[in-house]
């Protein structure tokens, strides 16, 4: 029998599933732009050298699926939150007889079935013109993605249920997310950026989820790998307890 | 067996202007099973706090609430699956169709997946939604989203239902239709508890009612003794001649005359022996339910 937190959970993978356009494509179409810009500047540049050089474009392509991953699992609760709330239809998830953590939990997992969705679909259209693709660690890879998807749904879910209209999710995703990606190594090794900012960006928890990532698929790493995990479990783990309190809140008053 | 009970439950508010706003005090009400419950009150009266306070959404300040012995408050999910309920304001998902938005809300009540496919075409084919089973919820029409909202409150089979206002701004046929519903799901055994501003609505479902005004109860009972209370104690009559000897007591309004009633029967019986085949038609007036909610009120619906 299917239970209430796995029927939300499947509507919400539905719903992202019957706008393509908007959740994936979209998406995807930014990755390859991109990659065109940043394949034609970084030509055959690459980072280290020797035999373990990486090039360049495949540093910022794991990046660029970093960035995916982080992107469409905060988009994915967060937006439909926020709908939910501005068309009144969230008296749904107040209604029915769910616990609030299995609400939060469900809105997460359908963000991280988006999120490795999306990452699939980029991978199946980009990644034969990725030199040097593979798979450095198998267990790091499963992790990154997992813990990369839960954590930003966790986020999304928070956010979702905390913001009351679209400007201050808007403001979230503008001052706040893509700053935060963009000073997280998704471009560029954070060594090479001038003191102070190469510390503070150790700081940034997302610069851990691109490390993890970057790690598991290419061996590089600007973070110790096991540094970088502890930040994200550890990051997942305040989002929980955030997203308990904040969802228990919003859905009983 | 007491379908819902509610033992002192008092709401207050915090806010910033006003202070502590008391919404709902110290409200107590039972509803037997198997009955049609009329919630009634104005505006602001605090029916939709109560309602989202038995609906597991808000906690009460103070008291308890139970559905068939569940406590609302200590085994909330437990509670909401006994629970349907159709809100007062007409929602509608904006990406699903109306079979996605009932298969997918019912799964959320447990519902099995073969026991929805069933329910989903009963439910619409009672509503007169069949037919839009595979479109796009926002694109149907008002009443037909209230439709859809019923069928979403009822597809789990509730023991007990709630219809916040349920008939607000639907035609005729689709009111009857509403009425007929609801006398077919409690003649099922399912308990009802309706709001309405239609107070002919509530005259015609229900048979007992709570009237409640600034967050207190006003009045709760059997709706036929409370209109016996509330009756004018007048019985009217008009005569073919008008020239007869009057009874004493008796006084004319217009065309008709009324003589005040102490005990209906003896009255009744006193006037057709005096009068006799001069009698050209003869009623007691009870008080209709706009009568009770106006004098208990002193206000508009």
């Amino acid at each position: 029998m299917m239970t209430g937190m796995w029927a939300l959970y499947a509507r919400e993978v539905k719903r992202f599933q019957k706008i393509l356009l908007d959740t994936v494509f979209s998406p995807l179409v930014s990755v390859l732009m991109y990659l065109g810009v940043f394949g034609v500047v970084a030509g055959s540049r690459t980072i280290g050298e020797g035999p373990h050089a990486l090039p360049y474009i495949t540093f910022v392509y794991v990046g660029l699926l970093g960035m995916m991953m982080v992107n469409s699992s905060f988009s994915n609760p967060s937006f439909a939150l926020i709908i939910a709330k501005n068309v009144g239809n969230i008296i749904d998830l107040q209604l029915v007889p769910i616990k609030a953590w299995k609400v939060g939990i469900a809105y997460a997992c359908a963000a991280l079935t988006r999120g490795l969705f999306t990452l699939v679909v980029a991978i199946l259209a980009t990644a034969w013109f990725i030199p040097g693709l593979g798979i450095h660690s198998f267990v790091y890879l499963i992790l990154a993605l997992v813990l990369t998807g839960l954590e930003f749904g966790m986020l999304g879910v928070t956010f979702g249920f905390w913001a009351k209209n679209f400007e201050a999710l808007t403001f979230m995703t503008t001052f706040i997310m893509q700053p935060m990606i963009f000073l997280a190594g998704v471009f560029f090794p954070i060594a090479t950026l001038p003191a102070p900012w190469a510390t503070i960006s150790q700081f940034n928890p997302i610069h851990h989820n691109i490390n993890l990532l970057r790690y598991a698929v290419t061996g590089y790493s600007d973070t110790n790998p096991i540094v970088s995990l502890g930040v994200v479990v550890g990051m997942s783990v305040v989002l929980f307890g955030i997203m308990q309190v904040v969802t228990r809140k919003n859905l009983r008053v | 067996m007491q379908s819902l009970t509610i033992t002192g439950v008092t709401k207050t508010f915090e806010t910033p202007k006003k202070g502590i706003f008391t919404a709902v005090d110290n409200v107590s009400i039972t509803i037997e099973e198997g009955k049609i419950h009329g919630l009634l009150g104005p505006n602001g009266a605090g029916k939709s706090t109560l309602i989202s306070m038995i609906s597991g959404i808000l906690k009460p300040t103070s008291g308890t609430i139970s559905i068939l012995g569940v406590d609302v408050v200590a085994e909330t999910e437990a509670a909401k699956k006994l629970l349907g309920i159709v809100p007062q304001e007409i929602v509608a998902e904006v990406a699903f169709t109306v079979e996605e938005v009932l298969y997918y809300f019912s799964g959320m009540y447990g519902v099995s997946e073969a026991d929805r496919r069933v329910r989903i075409r009963e439910v619409l084919r009672e509503l007169d939604l069949e037919d839009k089973m595979h479109e796009r919820a926002r694109f149907l029409s008002g009443g037909m989203k209230r439709r859809l909202m019923i069928a979403k409150a009822i597809l789990h089979r509730p023991k007990f239902l709630i219809l916040d206002e349920p008939t607000a701004g639907v035609d005729v046929s689709l009111r009857q239709k509403i009425w007929a519903m609801v006398r077919r799901l409690n003649a099922e055994g399912t308990t009802i508890l309706f709001t309405t501003h239609y107070l002919e609505e509530a005259e015609n479902l229900c048979e007992s009612i709570t009237l409640i005004d600034h967050g207190k109860v006003i009045k709760d009972g059997n709706l036929k003794d409370i209109q016996q209370e509330f009756s004018k104690n007048i019985i009217h009559f008009e005569l073919f001649d008008r020239s007869a000897t009057h009874l004493a007591g008796v006084q004319e309004t217009g065309n008709a005359y009324e003589y005040p009633m102490t005990a209906l029967g003896e009255d009744m019986a006193k006037l057709t022996a005096h009068y006799g085949d001069n009698l050209k038609s003869i009623r007691s007036e009870a008080a209709s339910l706009e009568d009770v909610f106006l004098k208990l009120t002193n206000s508009g619906v």
